[in-house]
């Protein structure tokens, strides 16, 4: 079934990773260098994230990612530098304009905590099934219920972006112009997206009773079609990340402290 | 007269795997029943006609003028298309206005479309349903609110795809009468279809399609005598052909009503 996903089987080492690893892996690649307040180890988990994602072979992926957010980090450096308040030392006199050091540090502390969240995503999203991800946190407690929205999502959308184009056939069908002009298309998009909402109802009521039907509700306690896959790495790597954590967190009282 | 000839079609989705295959068929006024087994091409076909798609090579011609250099939106002058699942057609609030859409679309001034729109519902048998939410009505009315859709479009070509798909006895005898009507009235009227018998009782012309070649074409009671043919195409004879074969008949009958009128001249 077609599933809307950036994930590829690779069959490379993040793939045999439990998910509940790479969930871990990103809360403390986020939450490390926020405790322990220091920007370098955000620049490490970067590149340790960078390495991982070449090792997957999936680095490619990440380029339209970056590639967008790069420019919105770009415009907050660009104004950053040039206007931030309590800029002081000049780095770039442009005549009428000058870059501060002030701004263009505050920026790049910005930029570095941006990529850092982006890139440990990247290696989540990019190597895990979303179907796994939501399994597993089921397994580990999580609501069925929004879990099976979550997986939901994954598919409907395609399923949405396919019925949409059938609709846009049967309505060009009907002499509906549907390209051209802006007008042209605003007027188009009505035909077309309402018979889209109205089957996704529809639906949405069917899925509803094929899944009552067979036990989605029932009280007792449910098996999992797929085994849970933790090798014996991710249990190493699990110690290591929580302690990775803890440190940071006991680093940060202790500051406070002093 | 209306015709519509295809001069060695050939259409692919993706390079790896070609659907259509150097068709080569020519269209005229008697009604065509499209037949062949799930995934042998016959949407694709009729989207080709209808210039939903667009062949990788070959020609298309209605009455004689290529409908290459033609927008799907201009051709819906000339040829209708009545869709599987009219859940994907149907988006307004009421039948009359649902129906009327195609006519306005196509320029009629509104007083035409409703006296149009009006017209098509009386033929599809729906006439006081007019202002009924179509979303209210059962699947197989649905159905019939997006034939009369595109039959109050007048169009000189009429494509169904599947129309009998969940209908029951009394709607198939519905939509077989809509198309004899049509026939009648001078359109050509084409159909894809899997109820054999429907097909022996409806259509002039049956064409086979089979992994993306034209396997039979002719009148129907030609193609329905090659057995051997059908099954290679994985299709059965209708019931009434099937009897005489088995009886060892040396000519075929369709209906059971040519069946029973052959046995009265006989006794
Ligand atoms: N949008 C599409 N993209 C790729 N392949 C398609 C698409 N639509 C249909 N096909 C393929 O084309 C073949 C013919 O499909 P179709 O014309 O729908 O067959 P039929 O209507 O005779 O059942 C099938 O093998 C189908 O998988
Ligand atoms: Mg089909």
């Amino acid at each position: 079934m077609k599933s809307m996903s950036l994930y590829e089987e690779k069959h490379s080492f993040l793939n045999k990773l439990s998910p509940i690893t790479k969930m871990i892996y990103v809360v403390a690649a986020i939450l490390i260098p926020a405790f322990a307040g220091e920007k370098m180890l955000a620049v490490g988990f970067m590149i340790f994230s960078m390495l991982l994602l070449m090792h997957s072979k999936v680095i490619r992926r990440t380029f339209p990612i970056l590639g967008v957010s790069g420019f919105v980090v770009l415009t907050v450096l660009i104004i950053q530098g040039l206007f931030r308040a309590g800029n002081e030392t000049v780095v770039l006199d442009m005549g009428p304009v000058a870059f501060y050091k002030e701004g263009l540090l505050f920026a790049l502390g910005i930029a570095i905590n941006v990529f850092n969240i982006i890139l440990c995503f990247c290696v989540l999203v990019l190597s895990t099934k979303p179907s796994d991800m939501v399994e597993e946190l089921v397994r580990k407690g999580f609501s069925p219920r929004i879990g099976y929205v979550f997986t939901s999502l994954f598919q409907l959308i395609p399923q949405m972006t396919d019925r949409m184009s059938t609709i846009t056939d049967a309505q060009k069908s009907r002499g509906m112009e549907t390209e051209g002009s802006l007008m042209i298309r605003m007027k188009a998009f009505l035909p077309l997206i309402s018979p889209v909402i109205m089957s996704s109802f529809i639906d949405t009521k069917e899925r509803a009773i094929a899944l009552e039907v067979r036990g989605f509700n029932a009280k007792n306690k449910k098996t999992f079609l797929n085994e849970s896959t933790k090798i014996p790495v991710d249990n190493v790597i699990i110690i290591i990340l929580v302690v990775g954590i803890v440190c940071s967190i006991g680093w940060r009282i202790m500051t406070w402290l002093r | 007269m209306n015709t519509i000839e295809m001069k060695d079609i050939h259409f692919s989705y993706t390079e790896k795997e070609e659907i259509l295959k150097g068709i080569n068929i020519t269209i005229d006024e008697r009604s065509t029943a499209i037949i062949g087994q799930n995934g042998a091409g016959k949407t694709t076909f009729v989207k080709l006609l209808k210039g939903l798609l667009r062949p990788n090579s070959g020609k298309i011609l209605l009455n004689g003028t290529d409908i290459a250099d033609m927008t799907v939106a201009a051709l819906a002058k000339d040829i209708g298309l009545i869709f599987q699942n009219p859940n994907d057609q149907i988006f307004k609030n009421t039948v009359l206005s649902e129906v009327m859409f195609g006519p306005l679309q196509m320029g009629m001034s509104k007083a035409q479309a409703e006296e149009s729109a009006r017209k098509a519902l009386e033929m599809v048998g729906l006439m006081n349903m007019e202002k009924i939410n179509p979303y209210d009505l059962g699947l197989s009315d649905r159905k019939l609110v997006s034939i009369a859709a595109i039959v109050a479009m007048d169009t000189k070509v009429i494509i169904f795809d599947e129309p009998t798909i969940a209908q029951d006895y009394m709607g198939k005898e519905r939509i077989k009468k809509i198309m004899k009507d049509l026939r009648a009235q001078g359109k050509i009227v084409i159909s894809i279809l899997h109820d054999m018998d429907f097909v022996a009782e409806t259509f002039e012309r049956a064409i086979v399609f089979a992994k993306g070649n034209v396997l039979l074409d002719g009148d129907v009671k030609t193609v329905f005598s090659q057995k051997d043919v059908l099954e290679e195409a994985y299709l059965e004879q209708p019931s009434t052909a099937k009897l005489c074969h088995e009886l060892g008949y040396g000519e075929i009958f369709l209906t059971p009503e040519e069946f029973i009128a052959m046995k009265q001249k006989e006794a």
